[in-house]
């Protein structure tokens, strides 16, 4: 960025008129100077046309003067749709560099601005309140212009016609120029409360929003609309005035407006009338006159967009006025390479409100010393740790670094030197492999290197071990559905591994895989999967298309099917409808139903009709509806119904017949399962079993998980299943790993950058038993003599192994030393030991 | 409908099955059947072979069990010495009190010959609880009564072969 000296929340509105738009703006004026010659000519035609060719018919003249006007207006409406065009764009150019500067700001500003900072009002000030000043930029140089030289130009065409006359009908716009600002005033002082009022509406959204399990969990849908409808209200008064302002100042200028015609009437009438006055020059007056209306109006709401601009970019940048409390990156020099000893002398953190957290600390760590931190929480021991690492600026005392003190290092010293790990790690909308490279990505992109200096695959696999995330990435590769031209080496690959896996492990997974056989109802697998046994190539004999699918219900009819599938699905809605009719739509409840929660209302209506009608009444939408409610039918999973023998037995005889007619009629319709073709609609794990789990059950998981690493290693495909697998995208904050594997693959992330000094604020608590031993057991034999650590700890068992233990109370560090002598020592660490 | 009444051309579903467990059992014997069902619906069935644990000491897993059939050996390990409790057989229930705190186990159960579970995890339970508060009363009324009547009968039968182990009895009086 050009401007990056000035922070953007110092630079004034009218900075932005010409930054990086200048040559636009020239090219408008240029535009606006023939464009307002172009306005005026047709008026001077307008008096020709009725003093010259009308009054002396002149066929050829009204024929000349005409072809000008024509073509006056002609040029006029092109440059017209030229101008706004180019101040289309540096409005949206200068609104979209003012979004991206103030973004670029905000992700700079302390932790400490986000406390009081709710999501909402930042999104409110860029999306929204930005856009406003960003239209007077793009109007800034143009209207003032065009209308100011509309006005003169037409001005001294009045004074040309007539100066008595134009002196008369210009003498009402002192008033105007005198009452528009003072109702400005009232317009501005509401749009400044608008501003404010939409911010804290949208903090409001943001925070009932990100709570929406506290409501729900309490019912406090009352208590969160009570305080939302009392913001909306508000918001409502307030825009009432500052439209009512609005409509003000445009109503007053308009009536002032007005009255000029009137004057010209009552003064040119009488001179027309006593001759002294052409009936034409009146006529191109009161012409004239109108039209000066037009630009007025225009440099009236130019000066309502100008105020409104000014006030709500002011109000904004206000908001944002803070500064970071340290400098990106250095000046004059490279990032510093720490060596991580810590030193902490007297520290201590007080809040803006006067709170102490910390206080008068001292401690010092040789580099590769490791630190272990305990307490009750609210002691300060995150707040100590975070401290150390910058996060929170500290207010008196020392943190010194590698002998340099932490609030004198830029932020780019820091991020080269540490790594963080948080207590609740934040994990970004994408793949495992971008949230697992997003610690290098960041320090290779700020400090100029390329792609290169990422880990390689097998220091990535390397690490995905040893945080023992490396199994639930391996799943996620397992469980990928591929598609059809994509890998064909791994499909030949699979189909060859089927039979290995068959041979070596059939019958010790037999438990809890359902293989597919022809010959066997498959009780893991829907109605619809038993019936085609194969995967449709095309749409209209996808399993939700069946149940519309001319072909298969004729299918249904010919196998005797339709019948008592309809009663099964009949039944199913009704149990179905039973259990889960008053359930809110938690996901929990729907696992086993095969009933969607979004579904649920239409079939309770299907329902309420079978309460009333036999099966065959139903119309034709709620037969196709409980069709296909049977076809969904997966026994092992959807236990309030059970597959009557006789019925399983006719949809047995259903496959074949389908399998049969579906090969003479469209052949290429359906790949029938073959242990000789890959299966596309499978995942990568059924396509291996040839087969389906029967449980997600983690115990079941785990064994199957054993068998197929043990599979993968002998076929040497494991790089590539768990390479499929960091492609897995783990959705919205990471909501679709669990907790576990969102620390895990946050300590990954750290590990993976191998940073000089580790923070870890309570990083494993939500990791077994094992997962966390592994950790520690890493941290001791990896990373001791080498890497500074200091780690906010919640469970004692695992601080046995660090060269430190501090143990803090009300901000204060009570006693620090081995575990072993304080332990020897009998104080507070023996007695929390003792209390666990 | 009523659940005697099946035949075999429409045999009874899991679900119901479920439910009569459910029916049987002391921790939700006492809940109205609407309740009932949806607790039914919520169980799965698990089976472990021969030598599998079902759970293990110390070890967080937030599941009741019901043994359908098979048989399983309740043990408990200090200091290394491993000590078989007693057998738990077909019928019995086990590990309603983790379905209501956060536990750690205080015992293994293994199963000791090919067993077939009935399980209910702790989450989908407090899910459900959640949308009936009011049962909750009756849960704890029916767990209060078993500790006692636990405590009574260890009393009554065994109460004064303690020895030492006297002064811990009264678990009842928590």
């Amino acid at each position: 960025m050009k401007k990056a000296d000035i922070p953007i929340v110092k630079r004034s509105l009218f900075s932005w008129v010409f930054a990086g738009n200048g040559k636009l703006q020239v090219i408008l004026l240029l535009v606006i100077i023939i464009m307002v010659f172009a306005r005026v000519v047709p008026l001077e035609m307008q008096k020709r046309i009725v003093n010259e060719a009308i009054n002396l018919r002149a066929i050829d003249k009204l024929l000349l003067y005409c072809g000008i006007y024509l073509v006056a207006v002609f040029f006029f409406s092109a440059l017209k749709y030229l101008t706004n065009l180019l101040q289309t764009l540096i409005t949206q150019r200068a609104t979209a560099e003012m979004r991206k500067a103030l973004y670029h700001h905000i992700l700079t500003l302390p932790l400490g601005f986000f406390r009081n900072t709710q999501p909402g009002s930042v999104v409110n000030s860029l999306v929204t309140e930005l856009a406003m000043p960003g239209n007077f930029v793009g109007m800034a140089v143009s209207a003032p212009v065009t209308n100011i030289l509309t006005l003169l130009a037409f001005a001294a065409y009045l004074f040309w016609l007539n100066p008595l006359l134009a002196a008369v009908s210009f003498s009402i716009y002192p008033i105007v120029v005198f009452l528009v600002p003072v109702l400005q005033k009232g317009v501005n002082r509401a749009n400044r409360k608008r501003v404010d009022a939409a911010r804290t509406l949208s903090s409001r959204i943001a925070e009932s929003i990100s709570g929406i399990h506290e409501v729900h969990g309490n019912g406090a849908y009352e208590i969160e609309n009570k305080k939302y409808d009392r913001l909306v209200d508000r918001l409502e008064k307030i825009r009432i005035i500052w439209s009512l302002y609005r409509f003000a100042v445009k109503t007053s200028n308009g009536f002032f407006i007005s009255l000029g015609p009137f004057i010209v009437f009552l003064l040119g009438g009488y001179l027309t009338i006593k001759g002294q006055l052409e009936l034409g020059a009146l006529v191109a007056f009161l012409s004239a006159q109108e039209r000066l209306y037009d630009p007025w109006k225009e440099l009236i709401e130019f000066y309502q967009v100008y105020q409104d601009g000014v006030v709500t970019y002011n109000r904004t940048m206000e908001f944002f006025d803070v500064m970071p409390e340290h400098a990106l990156e250095p000046e004059g020099r490279g990032a510093f390479d720490l060596n991580p000893s810590v030193e902490v002398k007297d520290l201590s953190f007080v809040t803006d409100s006067g709170i102490s957290l910390l206080d008068g600390i001292n401690l010092s760590l040789n580099a590769g010393e490791h630190l272990a931190l305990v307490g009750f929480s609210g002691s300060g021991k995150s707040t100590l740790a975070l401290c150390i690492g910058q996060l929170y600026s500290y207010t008196g005392g020392h943190v010194l670094i590698g002998e340099k003190e932490v609030s004198k290092l830029t932020k780019k010293d820091m991020v080269n030197n540490m790594g963080f790990v948080a207590q609740s790690p934040f994990i970004f909308d994408g793949t495992i492999e971008e949230n697992l490279l997003y610690a290098c990505r960041a320090s290779a992109d700020g400090n100029g290197q390329s792609e290169a200096h990422l880990p390689t695959l097998d220091d990535i696999i390397a690490v995905l071990q040893q945080t023992g995330i490396f199994v639930d990435v391996l799943r996620f590769g397992m469980n990928t559905i591929l598609t059809h031209d994509e890998n064909q080496e791994l499909v030949d690959v699979i189909i060859r591994v089927r039979e290995n896996f068959q041979r070596d492990y059939g019958e010790e997974l037999a438990d809890y895989v359902e293989f597919f056989d022809e010959n066997q109802y498959l009780y893991h697998s829907s109605v619809a999967e038993n019936l085609i046994f194969g995967t449709p190539n095309k749409t209209e004999f996808e399993n939700t298309n069946l149940c519309m699918n001319p072909y298969f219900l004729k299918f249904l009819k010919q196998a005797d099917l339709t019948r008592p599938l309809l009663s099964l699905g009949a039944d199913l809605a009704r149990q179905t409808v039973d259990i889960l009719g008053n359930l809110p739509p938690d996901a929990v409840f729907f696992e086993q139903s095969p009933i969607l929660a979004e579904e649920l209302n239409s079939f309770k209506a299907v329902v309420e009709k079978l309460r009333r009608r036999k099966l065959h009444e139903l119309s034709a939408e709620h037969h196709k509806q409980v069709l296909d409610l049977a076809l969904r039918f997966v026994p092992g999973v959807h236990k309030m119904v059970a597959l009557p023998a006789f019925l399983e037995n006719l949809i047995l005889e259903g496959r074949a017949l389908f399998r049969e007619k579906i090969s003479v009629d469209d052949p290429e319709a359906i790949t029938s399962y073959k242990v000789s073709e890959y299966i596309y609609s499978q995942t990568i794990l059924n396509n291996i079993f040839f087969g389906k789990t029967k449980t997600a059950n983690p115990r079941a998981q785990e064994k199957i998980n054993q068998s197929i690493i043990q599979l993968l290693i002998e076929e040497d495909l494991l790089e590539t299943i768990t390479e499929i697998g960091m492609y897995y995208q783990v959705g919205t904050k990471g909501d679709k790993l669990s907790g576990g594997q969102q620390q895990k693959l946050a300590i990954a992330r750290v590990f993976l950058k191998n940073p000089n000094i580790l923070i870890m604020d309570e990083a494993t608590s939500a990791l077994d038993n094992k997962s966390q031993a592994r950790i520690q057991n890493l941290l001791e034999t990896r990373w001791k003599k080498k890497n500074t650590v200091i780690s906010v700890v919640h469970r004692l068992d695992t601080i046995k192994t660090y060269d430190q233990v501090a143990v803090m109370k009300a901000g204060k560090i009570l006693e620090i030393g081995t575990y072993d002598e304080l332990m020897a020592r009998k104080g507070m660490l023996y007695e929390l030991v003792g209390k666990k | 409908m009523s659940l005697s009444e099946k035949s075999e051309a429409n045999p009874s579903s899991e679900l119901e099955e479920n439910l009569e467990i459910l029916r049987q059992t002391y921790f939700f014997s006492g809940l109205p059947l609407e309740t009932l069902k949806i607790f039914a619906y919520l169980c799965t069935r698990e089976k472990f072979k021969k030598n599998e644990y079902i759970f293990k000491q110390h070890e967080d897993d937030g599941r009741a069990f019901y043994i359908i059939d098979g048989k399983a050996s309740l043990e408990r390990e200090d200091n290394g010495n491993a000590r078989d409790i007693r057998d738990c057989k077909g019928g019995e229930f086990l590990g309603g009190l983790t379905l209501l705190g956060d536990l750690r186990r205080l015992f293994s159960l293994r199963a000791t010959e090919d067993t077939t579970c009935l399980v209910i995890e702790r989450e989908k339970f407090s899910k459900a609880l959640q949308q009936f508060p009011d049962i909750m009363p009756r849960i704890l009324k029916a767990v209060a009564k078993s500790i006692d009547s636990w405590e009574e009968r260890f009393l009554a039968g065994r109460g004064d072969m303690c020895g030492e182990c006297m002064v811990n009895l009264g678990v009842s009086l928590i």
